[in-house]
């Protein structure tokens, strides 16, 4: 496949289960082996280990089942992670979680551990990350949280990736692609 | 004589005091390598240490260097060459059961063609506090000032390593040097523990302190805390016991310690406020 997205463009990826959608953002975040083409962010690859780490940097990610994690990981440090701590913390109190930040991840809900990811990502921007690459950010979220995720995701200023099955979110995307057995069409 | 007279008598004897500066040393060590080895899910790595060693041994008598160092060689080269297949969650336990089969098939060869007495390299397993040598207490030093130190100085990333190898790759963590530099210090341990209480009696200064652990801690540094405490605890009482009624150690310090991981497994579960609270209530938003 093809794909070029300019600069704080956002896009919204759909498409039914199995198409690719999460391999094709795991690929560009680098955490499967490039057994072909090439994947460029920022005009860089990802060969060396400098371009490697440059990558990480600049791609803010919320992975669409976090993992419940083989050890106890705390929400605040979660949040640490982001390379921004306060601004992820000052996000997570926007979203409800704050007081949640002293908790281990795995008593969190669902719903909860999906807003504590997209306060990491916010803290993730404010450390430098131009591009966001959020997997089904919203899909744990009730009607209001959906709405309240859209709205920061929607409002940051990066390039946004987003997959989803959540028509709201496309609808606030610049573009919306479908993908379907790996292959990519524009439908908006 | 009374069996607190008796301790006292013993502890007057060098090689009960290195016992017990060994079983000291370990205990600050020791449990941070079961916090790793139970945060990467590695339980077999001491089977898989004990049968390098054993290569290590033999090699070291074929060569006539000291067998406990290329032991200890063996094993960090060993723990070294598998980090690579540290890639997915399943890798590494299945890289030590190749290594398990590898090692014990190349220590019987190479025991087999130079002719040394096996038995005398499988008797070096078999070790015992008291026959630990200053070299021994030298390793466990190093051992119990290395690991808390990489245990403060990267708390973070340890952390997040230990919680999913993925999320630590994207936050910037350098996940392959750091899986390299524990499973070192891990097979270095191991190798190092087997000389107190012997290969089968190693989990009581490794594994089941940080079992206890992982059951009372909520993070990375409560487990560790609990780990080296639990094992301060079991390591010191373990070893008095032992000395009052003269009863051989490494089963005492295992019963210990299996004692202090079942008592905490009995503690009921933390209670914590039920997450089924919807999230923006638990603390109101800012609109």
């Amino acid at each position: 496949m093809d794909l070029d997205i300019a600069a704080g463009e956002r896009v919204a990826l759909t498409g039914t289960n199995g198409s690719g959608k999460t391999t094709l953002l795991r690929a560009v975040l680098g955490l499967h082996r490039q057994a072909g083409g090439e994947i460029l962010v920022g005009g860089r690859g990802h060969r060396t280990a400098a371009e490697r780490s440059w990558r990480r940097r600049a791609c803010a990610w919320i992975p669409q089942r976090p993992a419940a994690g083989r050890f106890p990981l705390l929400a605040e440090e979660l949040l640490a992670s982001s390379g921004a701590p306060a601004q992820a913390a000052l996000a997570a109190e926007r979203l409800g979680v704050g007081a949640l930040a002293g908790r281990p991840l795995s008593s969190l809900s669902g719903g909860q551990l999906q807003r504590m990811h997209l306060a990491r990502a916010v803290g993730c921007v404010a450390a430098g990350a131009g591009v966001l690459l959020a997997d089904e950010p919203t899909a744990a979220l009730d009607f209001a949280g959906q709405e309240e995720a859209a709205e920061v995701l929607t409002t940051l200023p990066v390039t946004l990736v987003v997959v989803t099955h959540d028509r709201a979110m496309a609808a606030r995307c610049d573009r919306t692609l479908e993908m379907a057995a790996g292959a990519l069409r524009e439908i908006r | 004589m009374s069996a607190l007279g008796q301790v006292g008598d013993l502890l007057q004897l060098v090689p009960v005091q290195r016992a017990g500066a060994g079983l000291l040393l370990s205990a600050l060590g020791l449990p941070i390598v079961g916090v790793v080895i139970v945060g990467l899910d590695i339980m077999p790595v001491r089977f898989a240490m004990m049968h390098v060693a054993l290569l290590g041994i033999a090699a070291g008598q074929l060569l006539g260097l000291d067998p406990v160092l290329c032991a200890m060689v063996a094993c960090a080269l060993a723990g070294a060459g598998v980090a690579p297949l540290a890639r997915d969650a399943d890798g590494l336990s299945g890289a030590m059961g190749l290594l398990m089969s590898l090692a014990i098939a190349a220590a019987l060869l190479l025991l087999a063609l130079s002719g040394v007495n096996a038995n005398g390299a499988f008797a070096l397993l078999w070790g015992s506090i008291l026959a630990v040598r200053p070299a021994d207490l030298a390793v466990l030093g190093a051992l119990a000032v290395a690991l808390p130190a990489l245990f403060v100085w990267r708390r973070r990333d340890l952390a997040l390593l230990l919680h999913d190898r993925e999320l630590a790759l994207c936050s910037g963590v350098a996940v392959q040097r750091l899986t390299v530099l524990l499973l070192v210090l891990v097979a270095v341990a191991v190798a190092g523990a087997i000389r107190l209480t012997g290969a089968l009696l190693v989990d009581a200064l490794t594994l089941l302190p940080a079992l206890a652990a992982r059951r009372l801690g909520r993070s990375l540094v409560s487990i560790t805390l609990w780990a080296v405490g639990i094992g301060l605890v079991v390591n010191v009482a373990g070893f008095l016991v032992s000395l009052a009624w003269d009863l051989p150690p490494g089963p005492v310090l295992v019963l210990a310690a299996g004692a202090v991981a079942l008592a905490a497994h009995l503690v009921p579960e933390r209670r914590t406020p039920s997450w089924r609270v919807p999230a923006s209530s638990s603390v109101p938003s800012s609109h």
